[in-house]
C-alpha cells in the first residue's frame, strides 16, 4: 500500500492545529504524530508528486527518490527517537514539535526552490521558539537575527536565478541555470549557500550555534543537532549536488568555507571546558566535512557522515541534557565519575563517541574510511590530511571526556566515592530502551558495514556519485 | 533604478544590523533588509508596458501584456514571513528586557 | 569602532552585491517581457494542463482556475501548498508570542482614553471589519485577498484595544478560530487527496471568470486564510497586551 508523500506533511500539520484546539488531548496527539510519521515513512511511493493537480514543471512537486528517501526516514524515526526520550519536556511544545516536523519533511521533500525557502521557514520559526526554552533569551534573539539574515540573502540569490531560468522547479532549474554563464552564477550560488547555511551551521552564519545548543535540554540539543542537522544537510546536498552545480570559483570558495568550518570546529571543541560546548563544536565540524564533501561531488560518503552524525549526537545531547539538569553542572571536571553511576548512559556515550571519531568496529570507522578513500581515488592529498589531523584532535577531546566520567581519579584509576558525583538515573525507562538500541545499531553496522553500503548506495548513486569507494570485504583493501 | 535603490535598502538594513547593540534598532535593521528584497522581486518581475495581473472590465483577456504574477505571489508570501519573524522577535525583545532590564545586548554578559 | 567595522562589512557586501547583479541581470532596466515557456506565462494564460483558448473576463467558463485576479490564481491554486506553508508561519509565530508573552507578569495599567476617542472607535470598528471581510472574500476579483483582509481585521480589533482601556479580547476563542480553521485548510486539501488523487486540488467547479462565485475552492480557501490571520494577528496583538496570562 503505497501512499501520497504529501502525508508526510499533512499529518503533522494537521495534528499541530488540532493539536491548539484540544489542548488537554496534546501528548496523545504528539505521540500518534510522531509514531505515525515514522511508520508512515516505510510506505511512500516513490517518484515525484505533483500537488494540486497541475502538470509537472509548472506545479510544486514533492521528490523521493533515493537520496531524499534516506533524508525522510532519518527526519521521521530520530524525531521519534527525541520524543520518547524526552517525553516530559515536550509538554509545551507540542504544536511546535508537529508542526517543525512537518517543516522537516517537506524541506528534504520538496522538489521546488521557493517552496524549500517556505518550509526552510517554518523550521527555522519552530527553531527559534524550541530555542527560547533555555534561561537566555539573548541566544534566541541572536539565532533569530542570523536566520533572517540568511533567510534575506537565500530569497536574493533564487529570484536571481529565476529571472534568468523562468522556474522554480528544482529539475527544470537545473537543466536551464546549466546554460547560463558562469560569470552570472557565481553570486546567486554563493546567496543560497548563505541562505542554507544558517541551519547547516557552516562557518560565517554558525555565530548561534555556541549560545543555542549550549544551553540545550535534552529535548532541543536532540532536535537540534541531531534532526535539523541531519535536513539542512540533506537540502544542502540536494541542492549543490543536483539543483546547481557549482562552477570552478563558486565551488572553491564552497569548499574552502566547508573545510574551514571542519579545521575550526574540531580546534574549538578541543578547547572547550564544557559538555554541551564539546559536542556543539562538533557538530559544526561534522557538518563542515559533509558539506565538503558534498561539494565536491561525493555524495555517499556525505549521507554516511550524516547518519553516523545524527546518531551519535542523538545520544550524546541526550545524555549531555540530562547530565547538565540531573547534576546542575555542564563542566566535566566537575561531572567526574558520572558514568560509572549510569552504566547504560555512559556506555551508549563511550560507542557514540567512538563512532564519531572513526574508531574500528562501530559504523564510524566505515564512514571516515570511504571519506578518506573517496579523496585519495581521486588524487587529492591535502583534503584527507585534513581530515586526518581533524580525527585525531577529535579522538583526543573526546578521549579526555571519557576518561573524566569514567574514571577520574589520578591518571585513569577509578574514582573514590568522594571524587565522583552522586548517582542519579539519567534516562527513564523509555530513552534508555531507545538510546540502547540506537547504540546497537551503530555496533551492528560497524560490524556488517557492506550491508548498509548497500542500502545507503542507491541514495548517493543516485547524484552522480559511483557508490562506496571502498568496501571492507572485498580484497581491495589496498587502496589505501 | 528601482532595483539599485531596492539593494541599497537591503545593505542600510544588514548596515543598521551590524552597527547596533539595541535589539528593537536590530529588529527595525531586519526589517529594512526585507522591505529591500521585497521591492527588489517586483522589480525583477516588472514587465515594461505590463498591466496589472487582473482580468477586469479594462483589460478583459489574457493576451495582452501583464506583468509577473509569480513575483508578486513570492513578495506576499515573503511579507507574511517577515510579520512573523518580527512579532517573534519584539517578544524575544521583551523577554531580554524581563531578564536584564535593558534592550541593549552589550550589557547582557556576552554569551553563554 | 564597531560602527566603522559595521559600515565597512556592509560597504564591501554591497559592493559584491552590485558587480554581481550587474553581471546578472543588470542593474538598471527591466524585462521587455516574460520568457515564453516559463512559468509565469503559463499561469498568466491558463494552460498550464494543456493548450486552452484565451480567457475573458465575464464570458469565459470552466476556465483552468477561473479566477480573475491571476496573482490569486498562483497564491490559491497553482501555488497552493506555499500558502499552506505561509499560513503554518505565522500560525507558529502567534504561538510562540503567546507561549512567551504568557509567561510575563501582567502589562501595565494602560492609560484611560477619553469618550470622544471610545465612541468614535466603537463607530470605526464594524466598518473596518465589513472591509476587511469584504477584500478576503473578493480575493480573486479585486487585489488583495486573505492577507489584508486579514490583518484589517486585526487591526479593527487593534483600533479598540488602544481606545479603550477595558477592552479585553477573547484569546481563547481566536486560538480555537485559528486551529479550526487551520484544520479546515488541510482538510480541504486531504479531501482533494482522496476525491481526484491530488493534494489540494481545485475540486469544485470554477464557473465564469468575474463572478463572485467563481473560481472553485479559491474564495472558500481565502475566506479561511482571512479568518485564519485575522484570528491570529488580533492573538498576537492581544498576548502582547498581556492579556494571556498562562497559555
Amino acid at each position: 500500500m503505497m501512499i501520497n508523500p504529501v502525508l508526510l506533511i499533512a499529518i503533522p500539520l494537521g495534528l499541530a492545529f488540532i493539536a491548539v484546539v484540544f489542548k488537554k488531548l496534546q501528548g496523545w496527539i504528539l505521540a500518534i504524530g510522531v509514531a505515525a510519521n515514522a511508520f508512515l515513512v516505510f510506505f511512500v511511493e516513490k517518484g515525484e508528486t505533483a500537488i494540486g493537480g497541475f502538470k509537472l514543471p509548472f506545479a510544486i512537486s514533492l521528490v523521493l527518490d533515493d537520496f531524499s528517501f534516506i533524508g525522510v526516514i532519518l527526519v521521521n524515526v530520530l524525531t521519534l527517537a527525541a520524543v520518547a526520550v524526552a517525553f516530559r519536556k515536550t509538554e509545551k511544545y507540542v504544536p511546535v514539535i508537529l508542526a517543525g516536523l512537518a517543516g522537516l519533511n517537506g524541506m528534504v521533500l520538496t522538489g521546488d526552490m521557493f517552496n524549500l525557502f517556505v518550509f526552510m521557514e517554518i523550521t527555522a520559526i519552530s527553531a527559534y521558539i524550541l530555542s527560547s526554552e533555555g534561561r537566555k533569551p539573548e541566544q534566541s534573539f541572536n539565532y533569530l537575527v542570523i536566520g533572517s539574515i540568511g533567510s534575506v540573502l537565500y530569497l536574493l540569490g533564487l529570484i536571481l536565478i529565476y529571472g534568468q531560468t523562468g522556474t522554480l522547479n528544482m529539475s527544470l532549474m537545473a537543466e536551464k541555470s546549466a546554460l547560463i554563464g558562469q560569470a552570472a552564477m557565481v553570486l546567486p550560488l554563493v546567496l543560497i549557500f548563505a541562505g542554507i547555511a544558517v541551519e547547516a551551521k557552516l562557518l560565517p552564519m554558525s555565530g548561534w550555534v555556541r549560545g543555542v545548543l549550549g544551553n540545550s535540554n535534552a529535548l532541543t540539543g536532540v532536535m537540534f543537532a541531531s534532526v535539523y542537522s541531519s535536513a539542512a544537510l540533506m537540502v544542502f546536498g540536494r541542492v549543490f549536488s543536483q539543483v546547481l552545480i557549482p562552477g570552478t570559483t563558486a565551488g572553491v570558495i564552497i569548499i574552502v568555507i566547508a573545510l574551514l568550518t571542519f579545521a575550526a570546529g574540531q580546534v574549538s571543541a578541543f578547547r572547550s571546558k564544557s559538555l554541551r560546548q564539546v559536542l556543539l563544536y562538533s557538530s559544526i565540524a561534522q557538518s563542515g566535512l559533509a558539506a565538503a564533501l558534498f561539494a565536491t561531488g561525493f555524495v555517499f560518503p556525505a549521507v554516511l557522515v550524516i547518519i553516523n552524525n545524527a546518531a551519535g549526537k542523538m545520544i550524546m545531547f541526550s545524555t549531555a541534557g540530562n547530565l547538565e539538569e540531573k547534576y546542575g553542572t555542564d563542566d566535566y571536571v566537575g561531572l567526574g565519575g558520572a558514568f560509572v553511576r549510569n552504566m547504560p548512559a555512559g556506555v551508549a556515550f563511550t560507542i557514540a563517541a567512538l563512532s564519531l571519531t572513526g574508531l574500528p568496529l562501530v559504523f564510524g570507522f566505515y564512514a571516515k574510511l570511504n571519506v578518506l578513500a573517496a579523496y585519495l581515488n581521486q588524487g587529492t592529498f591535502f583534503v584527507p590530511a585534513v581530515v586526518l589531523a581533524g580525527t585525531i584532535i577529535e579522538g583526543a577531546y573526546f578521549i579526555r571526556i571519557l576518561i573524566k566520567l569514567w574514571a577520574p581519579g589520578k591518571e585513569g584509576e577509578w574514582a573514590d566515592a568522594d571524587q565522583s558525583v552522586g548517582e542519579k538515573k539519567i534516562f527513564n525507562p523509555a530513552g534508555t530502551v531507545v538510546v540502547i538500541l540506537v547504540t546497537l545499531l551503530i555496533i551492528l553496522s560497524g560490524f556488517l558495514p557492506d550491508s548498509v553500503g548497500k542500502l545507503v548506495a542507491p541514495g548517493g548513486g543516485l547524484l552522480g556519485d559511483e557508490g562506496p569507494s571502498i568496501s571492507l570485504t572485498m580484497e581491495k583493501g589496498g587502496d589505501q | 533604478m528601482i532595483k539599485f535603490a531596492s539593494l541599497l535598502l537591503i545593505i542600510i538594513g544588514l548596515y543598521g544590523i551590524l552597527s547596533t547593540r539595541n535589539v528593537i534598532k536590530i529588529l527595525v535593521g531586519i526589517n529594512v533588509m526585507e522591505i529591500g528584497i521585497n521591492v527588489f522581486i517586483i522589480a525583477m518581475g516588472f514587465v515594461n508596458d505590463g498591466a496589472a495581473p487582473i482580468l477586469s472590465v479594462d483589460n478583459p483577456v489574457n493576451v495582452l501584456k501583464f506583468v509577473d504574477p509569480v513575483a508578486q505571489a513570492l513578495v506576499l508570501t515573503s511579507i507574511v514571513i517577515g510579520l512573523g519573524i518580527t512579532a517573534l522577535g519584539l517578544v524575544f525583545a521583551r523577554k531580554i528586557h524581563k531578564k536584564y532590564g535593558t534592550y541593549d545586548l552589550s550589557e547582557t554578559g556576552g554569551e553563554s | 569602532m564597531k560602527k566603522i567595522f559595521a559600515g565597512l562589512l556592509a560597504v564591501a557586501f554591497g559592493i559584491v552585491l552590485l558587480i554581481g547583479i550587474s553581471l546578472n541581470t543588470g542593474l538598471f532596466g527591466y524585462n521587455d517581457s516574460l520568457p515564453e515557456d516559463g512559468a509565469a506565462s503559463h499561469y498568466i494564460s491558463k494552460d498550464v494542463n494543456g493548450k486552452t483558448d484565451e480567457v475573458v473576463f465575464g464570458e469565459t467558463t470552466g476556465a483552468e482556475t477561473g479566477s480573475a485576479n491571476m496573482v490569486t490564481s498562483v497564491i490559491a491554486n497553482y501555488r497552493s501548498f506555499d500558502t499552506l506553508g505561509e499560513v503554518t508561519v505565522l500560525f507558529l509565530a502567534a504561538l510562540g508570542v503567546s507561549l512567551l508573552a504568557g509567561t510575563m507578569d501582567k502589562g501595565r495599567k494602560r492609560s484611560g482614553s477619553g469618550f470622544i476617542l471610545r465612541t468614535s472607535a466603537r463607530i470605526l470598528f464594524p466598518l473596518m471589519l465589513v472591509t476587511g471581510i469584504y477584500i478576503f472574500t473578493h480575493g480573486h476579483l479585486t487585489p488583495g485577498g486573505g492577507f489584508p483582509g486579514g490583518s484589517m481585521i486585526a487591526s479593527s480589533f487593534l483600533l479598540l484595544y488602544l481606545a479603550d482601556e477595558s477592552f479585553r479580547a477573547n484569546v481563547k476563542g481566536f486560538k480555537v478560530a485559528e486551529g479550526l480553521a487551520g484544520t479546515l485548510y488541510v482538510a480541504i486539501g486531504i479531501v482533494g487527496l482522496l476525491a481526484a488523487g491530488y493534494f489540494l486540488v481545485n475540486f469544485l467547479p470554477t464557473g465564469t471568470v468575474g463572478n463572485l462565485l467563481s473560481a472553485g475552492i479559491i474564495p472558500v480557501v481565502y475566506v479561511i486564510i482571512g479568518l485564519k490571520v485575522g484570528s491570529e494577528i488580533t492573538g498576537i496583538v492581544a498576548d502582547m497586551f498581556n492579556e494571556e496570562v498562562k497559555a
